[in-house]
């Protein structure tokens, strides 16, 4: 049977090369000839305009034109985007304020304040679950450093630093290491960028004082083992409910969950970490899915949503070029979602910031940056404060008035000796230097270590309220340094305010920024390296239009070198690109876009978490190492076998609709639909030789497996294809 | 299919002792005799969030360092007492063992004398090599290859991680790897899918220069990998590595390190250092994750056994802490800190660098401990005399390496 089946394939494999490499080659040199054909252009539009072409999509674009597709881009808004809309309504936290964000999902200053009666305990019975899981979870904590100490103390211990039983420091060791771990994997957020937000500092509030805020609880004897003898019966009993509940209709499974103890919900929160709690949660409506997922952790159910939504938007929108534009935007001005409240913040940036000016003035956008609380407080331009500014002479916070307090005139404000002074009281040139280096002049564009100084005295001042209130800017007189101030060899008058506006557009106006802006532009649209001569045209367009990124692009969807065949493929794709990519050229239904955004994590490209203020890079040699590329081949293997667990995918629809029975006619149509059927001949030789190989050593189970499942074959076929050299550029 | 030249050449080398299970002496005569002295290592780990190197070796006979930290500080009777004036953070008491067989040297008031006191910059400073200055691509730790012999092994170059750190990344070819179980294509099983196959030859024949190479380095690499069968491992008696990220990545260092496969330079990072608030002093946070630092390099060091005789590590954190507690019983953002490096050709047991003290006016900017050492001056020396890279001017551009400033802490 076996054997059959491998000459037939042989068979059909010298056939269809005896007929497909003439008419590969032929195709190659006529493609060489007229350069570059329809279709070509298409697939070369949709690779650089979009995150990859759709099955039909070029065959859409070549109907419309290539150049009508490319304008109806540029004009997002003339585009409906219904479909996505329905994939986001799900994800509730897109839409809610910060200060809905910080009340429905607390952090530990927030909790800390409910235990304290400082907040009233939320009322909402799904809000409060979270709440009391969380108070719970803290207790815990405080009981256990308390009761740890207690052991330590109630010890003689004669030989103080090496002697910690050995057995007891594992179990601890164990716990506190898995904690530390578990803050590690968010890649060093909250623990090690904590600077300014101490309450965010997951780890940060188990200070031995604390525990006077502990509840009053059970009286002496073994309150702490007692209470761990409890919580392991919890546990167990969780573990137990979850085997039993998973069976249960989602709305029954969510109710039991709620209708636990708060010692069983916390239990049942921390065993829903991993897998297991997302099937758990299938079915579930999106509050229920998002109340449980905040009983192990608040704080991540805004960041989740929002990676989610980056994922859908690129694989789903209809306004391509928009979402290509925002993520090449928000990269440019990047803020880190790791960092204290950026997690509350970065989902306003990118909606109201980012995305309106994606296709719009580029001052219009960088002063919109400017004054985002996400950018101020991420390159810590909030706490700057002009060394001869009010704050710092520690004059009073209220504004003086006319008459002292016997009536008598005051001439000038005096400075209090006796004031405090503030920890925060100097100069933070963070984002006056990045704003000249990678906003708008470019490391190369001229300035000096002085232009960096007076700039950021320019935007002392421009500082944001508090994330709990609701964040937004605010100009504040009180730090601003006062004088004028010399930037790039202008004049900055005092003004306040109006200061740092000055200096915007300074910048934005610059022949520096219209360079640096069209070279990056046209790094994400044509190569790596690209042609000097199109980044000069691009800058020409961006001065004489003012800043118009619309006409710049313009300028080089028309230039002949990103219509050039060594532009063609010229790119690696980022592993954004590569795995939304994949996703739509596959046609796959997304109905759970985490572990999408897991993949990615691992790629090194976690979303909203590239910490330094360069962004991610867009450019090859960042994104080709070993790691890197295994995990593309592994991905390609999983996502076509169905093994992206949320990620529903057809390969035998692929492989064409009556199921052709040979390998190499499934190879041929799934290169015609991942590929658009260019690939190359070492890549088409490679795939058939291993399908049609005999098998060494003849391991029968998998002679077996093979006849058996033909559709498994497609899937391999699909996979190979999307971790092949040519699936890896665009 | 075909194995290449490499892969051949070291299993060969393999097969001229025997079989996988001979002692790590032989084998390395045997490559010693194939590969000439390259077995050289150097290890590199980067504490990231900033280490309170005061706190971690504690100047315990100055007073000075008593009265800026009344609630953090570690009592004098806490200290390992390393020389009469420095002692070890208490949770640090698997590094004595080290300090006594001389194989552990300190440095102290060391780092990068960029005034950063960023993060993000000041790690990217200490990855490139070059501080101040933020276009610089490459790593230095990449860049100390180039002028070695060359050696296509697909593991001369490791980071212990998901993606290439900045301080690996560069011209050399150096191969990111998460976890040595999952380092293959289509699942783990010892013989070759047919999907990894397929894709090997793709890559190997790809007239794609870019992804050509490093297609062809990774499946070197998982082939070589497969071949020493790093899934059968256990660690030497007495290597108990803590559990945890930091531990596991440096097991598997230990693994690659032993199964023979080439490793010259390597790269692994550890967390959780940045304690604003509520440091704590011999125990808390920073004990916590002392702890774990120290007994997973002393779990490494032991696990390497003879090996450790060729290999040096050297640890750094982007800059130091605030001399100061602060008002929440924690410590700022500072400026020098402390490297340990450790390793068989080390002259340990000793307190290498100028000490600048902690009068107030012996502070950096009236707050932090001062900059005796350039972390460039201590690397260089590993990157010259370790390694016997001696174009320094390459490794570190910009930056004056004279050897003659060496502290010379290598024998």
């Amino acid at each position: 049977m076996r054997s059959r089946v491998g000459k037939l394939s042989a068979f059909l494999l010298c056939l269809s090369l005896a007929c497909a490499v003439p008419q590969l080659l032929a195709n190659k040199k006529q493609k060489a000839e007229t350069g570059s054909d329809d279709q070509k252009r298409a697939v070369h539009a949709l690779n650089r305009l979009t995150f990859g072409p759709r099955p039909g999509d070029v065959q859409k674009v070549m109907a419309m034109g290539v150049d009508r597709w490319i304008d109806e881009q540029l004009h997002p808004e003339k585009i409906s985007d219904s479909a996505l809309e329905a994939r986001l309504a799900p994800l509730r936290t897109l839409k809610m304020s910060q200060k809905e964000l910080v009340e429905e999902f607390p952090d530990q200053m927030v909790i800390k304040q409910v235990m304290d009666g400082r907040k009233p305990m939320p009322s909402d019975p799904a809000r409060r679950a979270i709440y009391q899981v969380q108070i719970a979870r803290l207790e815990q904590k405080q009981e256990r450093k308390a009761s740890a100490k207690e052991t330590a103390s109630a010890q003689p211990s004669p030989a103080p630093p090496p002697a910690q039983p050995e057995a007891s420091n594992n179990a601890k060791t164990a716990e506190e290491l898995a904690a530390a771990a578990s803050t590690d994997t968010q890649s060093g957020d909250s623990n090690s960028m904590n600077s300014m937000a101490p309450s965010n500092d997951a780890s940060a509030g188990n200070s031995s004082n604390d525990s006077a805020m502990a509840p009053p609880a059970e009286p002496k004897l073994t309150p702490a083992e007692e209470a761990e003898a409890r919580r392991r019966e919890d546990r167990l009993y969780a573990d137990l409910k979850v085997q039993s509940l998973v069976d249960l209709p989602p709305g029954e499974r969510y109710n039991k969950v709620m209708s636990m103890s708060v010692g069983e919900q916390l239990a049942f929160a921390d065993s829903m970490r991993g897998p297991k709690g997302m099937e758990f949660l299938t079915g579930m409506d999106p509050r229920q899915r998002e109340t449980l997922m905040a009983m192990s952790n608040p704080q991540v159910v805004p960041v989740e949503e929002l990676s989610q939504a980056k994922l859908l938007r690129a694989i789903y929108s209809e306004r391509q070029l928009e979402e290509v534009m925002t993520d090449f935007w928000f990269n440019h001005f990047n803020v880190f979602i790791g960092k204290g409240p950026e997690r509350l913040l970065v989902s306003d940036y990118e909606k109201n910031v980012i995305r309106p000016h994606a296709l719009g003035k580029f001052e219009d956008l960088l002063v919109a940056t400017a004054k985002s609380p996400a950018m101020l407080f991420y390159l810590d331009n909030w706490m700057s404060v002009g060394p001869n500014s009010p704050q710092a002479q520690g004059m009073p916070a209220r504004p003086m008035r006319p008459y002292g307090p016997y009536g008598r005139p005051r001439m000038y404000p005096r400075p209090n000796p006796n004031a405090r002074r503030r920890q925060n009281n100097g100069l933070n040139e963070n984002y006056g230097r990045e704003l000249l280096e990678l906003h708008t002049l470019s490391v190369n564009g001229g300035y000096s270590q002085r232009d960096v100084t007076e700039v950021a005295k320019v935007f002392t001042g421009w500082t944001i309220e508090k994330p709990t209130d609701g964040v937004s800017f605010r100009y504040d007189p009180r730090m601003h340094e006062p004088g004028p101030k010399f930037v790039l060899g202008h004049k900055i008058k005092d003004k306040g305010e109006d200061e740092g506006k000055e200096v915007l557009h300074l910048l934005a106006t610059s022949p520096q920024t219209a360079h640096f802006i069209s070279l990056k532009l046209a790094q994400r649209f044509v190569s790596d390296d690209p042609p000097q001569a199109l980044v000069d045209r691009m800058a020409k367009t961006f001065q004489s239009k003012k800043g118009d990124i619309r006409e710049v692009l313009l300028t080089l969807f028309h230039s002949p070198e990103f219509w050039a065949d060594t532009t063609y493929r010229a790119k690696v794709k980022t592993p954004l690109e590569f795995v939304a990519s994949a996703v739509r050229a596959t046609g796959a239904d997304v109905e759970d876009a985490i572990p999408l955004m897991m993949r990615l994590g691992s790629m090194g490209m976690a979303l909203y978490r590239s910490q330094p203020p360069t962004g991610y890079s867009m450019k090859a040699d960042a994104w080709v190492n070993s790691s890197a590329l295994l995990d593309r081949m592994n991905f390609a293997l999983a996502l076509t076998s169905g093994k992206v667990k949320g990620v529903s995918i057809d390969t035998a629809q692929l492989a064409g609709a009556p199921a052709p029975t040979d390998p190499n006619a499934i190879l041929s149509t799934m290169e015609a639909k991942l590929l658009a059927a260019d690939v190359s001949r070492q890549t088409h030789d490679s795939i058939i030789a291993q399908l049609t190989s005999p098998p060494k050593n003849g391991a029968p189970e998998q002679s077996n497996a093979r006849v058996q499942v033909k559709p498994a074959e497609a899937d391999t076929i699909a996979g190979l294809l999307l971790g092949s050299p040519e699936f890896q550029r665009r | 299919m075909s194995i290449t030249r490499r892969v051949f050449l070291r299993n060969s080398a393999l097969a001229v002792v025997g079989t996988a299970a001979v002692p790590s002496f032989l084998t390395r005569a045997a490559f010693g005799a194939v590969e000439g002295a390259r077995n050289k290592r150097l290890v590199v780990i980067f504490q990231r969030g900033a280490a309170d190197g005061l706190n971690i070796v504690v100047p315990y006979a100055e007073s000075q360092y008593y009265a800026m930290r009344p609630s953090i500080n570690i009592p004098r009777n806490s200290v390992i007492d390393l020389d009469g004036f420095f002692g070890l953070h208490p949770s640090m008491s698997a590094f004595q063992p080290l300090w006594k067989q001389r194989h552990l040297a300190i440095v102290h008031a060391a780092g990068s004398p960029d005034q950063t006191r960023s993060h993000f910059d000041a790690q990217d400073f200490m990855e490139t090599g070059t501080p101040g200055v933020k276009i610089t691509e490459d790593g230095w730790l990449n860049r100390t290859l180039r002028n070695l012999p060359p050696d296509k092994s697909a593991f001369r170059a490791i980071a212990l991680g998901p993606s290439l750190p900045r301080i690996l990344s560069g011209s050399e070819p150096a191969v990111a790897m998460n976890n040595i179980n999952e380092f293959s294509v289509g699942g783990r099983s010892p013989k070759p899918s047919l999907a990894a196959n397929a894709f090997e030859a793709m890559y190997d024949h790809s007239s794609d220069s870019v992804l050509h190479g490093t297609g062809e380095e990774t499946f070197d690499a998982v082939k070589m990998l497969k071949s020493a069968d790093p899934g059968q491992y256990t660690p030497a008696a007495g290597a108990n590595y803590p559990r945890g990220r930091f531990g596991e990545s440096l097991r598997q260092l230990a693994q690659l390190i032993k199964a023979n496969l080439g490793v010259q330079v390597a790269f692994a990072d550890i967390g959780g250092w940045d304690h604003h608030v509520n440091e704590g002093s011999t125990e808390g946070q920073l004990a916590n994750v002392l702890t774990d630092f120290s007994q997973s390099l002393a779990a490494f060091w032991i696990d390497l056994g003879d090996l450790a005789e060729d290999t040096v590590v050297v640890t750094m954190s982007e800059f130091g802490r605030t001399a100061h507690e602060n008002g929440n019983r924690g410590t700022d953002h500072g400026h020098a800190n402390v490297m340990f490096v450790l390793g068989g050709p080390v002259k340990g047991g000793k307190v290498y660098g100028r000490w600048p003290g902690l009068d107030q006016s012996q502070l950096y900017e009236g707050r932090d401990l001062a900059l005796t050492t350039d972390f460039r001056q201590v690397i260089g020396e590993a990157v010259a005399r370790h390694m016997g890279n001696n174009n320094l001017a390459t490794v570190f551009p910009g930056y004056e390496n004279q050897p003659a400033k060496f502290l010379h802490y290598l024998g």
